[in-house]
């Protein structure tokens, strides 16, 4: 034997424990992301509901939900306030 | 990383409040300041929601005035006006309405748009409740 068909030899069966090795690790690789992915999911819905707890809490208690505005230099308290007082006109 | 994607674009819409229509016609254009104030409180069960303009001088509210066909210099105005066409003066109906105040005084216009009958009532009495405390 060579030293090439040696060397060649090697490669090949480095190359073919690799895989070996890929093949056994892959399905629990699989199980780990799935894994991962369930619970980043989980964590989102637990999140939105209870942002969505919260923001219903608070929006009972300001007389207004949400302020949208194209500049910005008023408050959205003030802009509530003004909502009130125009009917008040 | 699919399932998550879905559910990310299942929860964005619920997520953006959307803006009107009416709020949107108007933010667009110049020396006019716009607010949407979403969900004010008119009693403990009803909310509406409010379109505020403000226009920032003489000529941009004679402009407003003009369109709107609001007469009378120094008065405030209010009628029922049509949901897309607020300038059209409507009478109540149980169809979605808006009650558009204009204060030339104060060079602006709110638009508070009703949907149901409930609101209106509740409407009229936070401005009746309101003005009593007030004097």
């Amino acid at each position: 034997m060579t030293e090439n068909e040696f060397d060649m030899l090697w490669q090949r069966a480095e190359a073919e424990g690799y895989g070996k090795r890929l093949a056994a690790e892959y399905p629990l690789w699989r199980q780990k992301q799935r894994r991962v992915v369930s619970m980043v999911t989980a964590l989102l819905i637990v999140v939105t509901v209870a942002m969505s707890l919260f923001t219903t809490q608070l929006h009972h208690s300001r007389n207004y939900e949400k302020v949208y505005c194209n500049r910005v230099g008023t408050t959205d308290a003030q802009w509530a306030s003004l909502a009130a007082e125009m009917l008040l006109e | 990383m699919k399932r998550l994607i879905i559910l990310l674009m299942l929860l964005l819409p619920i997520v953006a409040m959307a803006q009107s229509g009416l709020y949107k016609s108007y933010a667009s254009r110049q020396n006019l300041t716009v607010a949407q104030v979403s969900g004010f409180k008119l009693n403990e069960s009803e909310r509406v929601d409010v379109v505020i303009i403000v226009a920032d001088d003489d000529a941009t509210w004679q402009q407003l005035s003009k369109e709107l066909n609001i007469m009378g210099e120094n008065g405030s105005v209010s009628w029922l006006g049509d949901i897309d066409k607020p300038a059209q003066r409507v009478k109540w109906s149980s169809t979605p309405v808006l009650r558009v105040v204009a204060s030339p005084t104060r060079r602006t216009i709110a638009f508070y748009r009703i949907n149901t009958e409930s609101q209106y009532d509740a409407l009229l009495d936070y401005q009746l409740n309101n003005m009593k405390q007030a004097k």
